[in-house]
């Protein structure tokens, strides 16, 4: 079947005379809940702790320190990284982290192929864009950017420079591109993998990470 | 209890399961408290809903118009769209997708939309076994049940009957710990997500701005079910398409808040067509299934504002009547309020007759409704229209009623009248009326009336007070 025949159950019966909604233009008025006035770290790292996320704010001399800390306190030595640039994580910045993980002796992946993936103790991902409103982080694809990378290792941690926060989710959504740039698959994520199927008792890591740890990395530039 | 036994046995069965009502109570409360909590901390909320009211009701009054440029934008990026104007269709089409590809390790994440049209029987019917991985579907699956609440498939079940079903079915140890539990279906799900070769999700709003899916999930399956398969089918009714991407806001703002409580679910996932070329991983094809199956007709009557719905199930955990009977009794994919409305929309020949007067009318579903949908009004609107098909005893029986009502002498004599016949039962209520009127008093609770009516009483102290006066 066709469009044009598949919508005429709808255009044939038309109701042309009946009275229609207008489309509300301004939304941002009332949907808006944070602008830029405000601490936005601050309000950004108390949102995700409260959808159960684990957030550590640094800076520009120990983020690579933090990041080690948290997969040592953790027991994780199989680590998968991206290749991609993706915000904060430039390709240097990157490589720096590989480095400064194997030295303290763990193994460290940029293949996200499956293997790599599924036997991962844990990932790192730079993200695209953290909204303090909600203690969202945004993982969108791209070439070495894998779906999976955010998903399938038990834990997470995810790298956001702090200049990467916005304040409301309407302001990820107004800057989203609309054409051929808009990614094919895009993650908001607010906390680690949830279920309370089984007599509302909450229980994480159901399907995705069961672990999110948060870095905030606030440089001088 | 099959959903072709009348009604009223399906209701007194489920009063009579006290564990399971005592199980939908506390967790239907617990929702109803988050929810509250949830959107109070909204600035603004009571103006949220009403926007996100009128943007769905302005695309549904032009609704041609958008899915037309929904399904343009699709195909731009490389996505197919295919046509179901039934549900016979829609399970056509996506058979048709598997088997002419030869996929066979199919997952499915959660999706209200497969469960209205039974795609799993059909599924199965080609000999492919889809697995279920929603973990609350997949506990229904294992234990041959179906899903009784919207958003929470198992609210009905208790840990040791799911305890029993995994041990059963899986043979794992028997563990009636929820974290154990969840491991374990975790650990069988996983093998089966790294094997999968079709992946099948419904869809919470599609953008027709950018032909853009947006699927709201917290277990992360919904992920593992988009992007691990080499194909990716979405089955969405017609009425789930928005205007804009920045629409979309006004709804995820509200959607998991009337769920759960939640600002956000943890993962809110935007579909723009299949993998792109130079993409690490992902679905190589895209297919959307867009279904009509009786959506057109309950758009073109006066019912439209139904089609509003976002499926978040806030008017279950509402009702009073869910609450106390659960989602079996309804005997249809869509229970509570909503689905009394939905149900005999869809299947105007089901049967489904009863449902609307499934409602105390109390209000609550409609005042939690984050797109605003005046389900009391409409359930009223819903009866009247099903009136005509009452037996003739009944539409007698209602005639007197009327009558009675409109004679204050009628209404007089009535009153004691039945304060002779009606007999107490035991505990203070009566439940075998006289005659005809056995058939209303019988599933109801009735009070005895009192030995001296208000009017009586009334009539007294007038006369006192003229006396003293
Ligand atoms: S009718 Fe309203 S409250 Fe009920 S599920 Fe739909 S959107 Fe939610």
């Amino acid at each position: 079947m066709n469009l044009q025949d598949f919508l005429s159950s709808l255009t044939k019966r038309g109701g042309g005379d009946r009275e229609r909604t207008p489309l509300p233009d301004d939304l941002e008025s009332a949907v808006r809940q944070v602008d830029g006035n405000v601490d936005l770290i601050g309000v950004f790292a108390a949102s995700a702790e409260a959808a159960g996320a684990r957030v550590r704010r640094t800076s520009g001399a120990d983020w690579l320190t933090a990041i080690a800390g948290i997969l040592g306190d953790l027991d994780a030595t199989r680590i998968c990284t991206q290749a991609a640039e993706v915000g904060f994580l430039s390709r240097a910045r990157s490589a720096e982290l590989s480095e400064h993980l194997r030295d303290s002796g763990m193994t460290v992946s940029t293949d996200t192929g499956d293997d790599e993936l599924f036997s991962a103790d844990a990932s790192i991902t730079g993200v695209s864009a953290a909204i303090a409103e909600t203690g969202t982080v945004v993982c969108e694809s791209g070439p070495n950017a894998a779906r999976g990378a955010s998903l399938i290792p038990p834990v997470h941690v995810a790298v956001v420079g702090a200049a990467q926060i916005i304040p409301d989710l309407c302001d990820y959504f107004e800057q989203l591109p609309g054409g051929p740039e808009l990614p094919a698959n895009v993650n908001l994520i607010t906390g680690p993998s949830k279920t309370a199927d089984i007599e509302g008792t909450l229980v994480t890591g159901v399907h995705g990470p069961g672990k999110l740890f948060i870095v905030v990395v606030a440089t001088a530039s | 209890m099959s959903a072709s036994t009348p009604f009223q046995q399906r209701v007194a069965a489920a009063v009579a399961d006290k564990r399971v009502v005592r199980a939908v109570h506390l967790a239907t409360l617990k929702k109803v408290e988050a929810r509250e909590a949830g959107m109070d901390q909204l600035r603004d909320f009571e103006q949220i809903r009403s926007l996100a009211a009128q943007v769905k009701q302005h695309t549904l009054d032009y609704l041609p118009r958008y899915l037309e440029q929904f399904v343009e934008q699709i195909e731009g990026r490389g996505g197919a769209v295919h046509f179901a104007p039934d549900a016979e269709a829609a399970r056509r089409i996506i058979c048709d997708i598997a088997t002419s590809r030869g996929l066979k390790r199919v997952v499915k994440s959660k999706s209200m939309t497969s469960e209205e049209i039974h795609l799993n029987q059909a599924l199965e019917a080609v000999g492919l076994r889809p697995v279920e991985t929603d973990l609350g579907e997949f506990i229904v699956q294992i234990d041959h049940d179906t899903p009784s609440h919207i958003v929470t498939p198992i609210i009905h079940k208790d840990r040791r009957q799911i305890a029993l079903a995994m041990q059963r079915e899986l043979g794992c140890e028997y563990t009636e710990d929820p974290t154990e539990l969840t491991m374990i279906a975790r650990r069988h799900l996983r093998e089966i997500f790294r094997n999968c070769d079709l992946g099948i999700s419904g869809v919470n709003f599609g953008v027709a701005e950018t032909g853009t899916l947006c699927i709201c999930t917290n277990e992360g399956n919904g992920r593992l079910t988009v992007s691990r398969p080499r194909v990716h089918v979405a089955l969405m009714g017609i009425e789930k398409v928005i205007p804009r991407m920045r629409d979309l806001p006004v709804f995820l703002k509200l959607l998991a808040r009337s769920s759960t409580g939640q600002p956000l679910t943890v993962y809110t996932t935007l579909i723009s067509g299949p993998k792109r070329l130079q993409d690490a991983d992902g679905p190589e094809e895209l297919h959307v299934v867009l279904m009509d199956a009786g959506r057109s007709d309950i758009w073109a009557g006066e019912f439209r504002e139904v089609l509003r719905c976002i499926r978040c199930g806030a008017c279950l955990n509402a009702c009073p009547v869910y609450r106390n009977i659960g989602g079996h009794a309804y005997g249809s994919v869509y229970p509570g309020p909503i689905g009394a409305l939905l149900t005999p929309l869809l299947h105007p020949a089901g049967g489904h007759e009863e449902l609307p007067r499934a409602s105390s009318l109390c209000g609550a579903c409609g005042v939690a409704c984050p797109v605003k949908i005046d389900i009391p009004d409409l359930l009223v609107r819903l009866r009247a229209q099903t009136h005509r098909s009452h037996p003739l005893a009944k539409r007698v029986a209602m005639r007197m009623w009327l009558w009675a009502m409109k004679s204050p002498l009628v209404f007089r004599l009535g009153q004691r009248l039945l304060r002779g016949l009606l007999k107490d039962g035991g505990d203070g209520w009566a439940t075998d009326g006289p005659g005809p009127l056995r058939a209303w008093t019988q599933p109801r609770d009735l009070p005895i009336p009192p030995k001296r009516s208000f009017r009586a009483i009334w009539q007294a102290e007038l006369s006192n007070e003229d006396k003293r006066g």
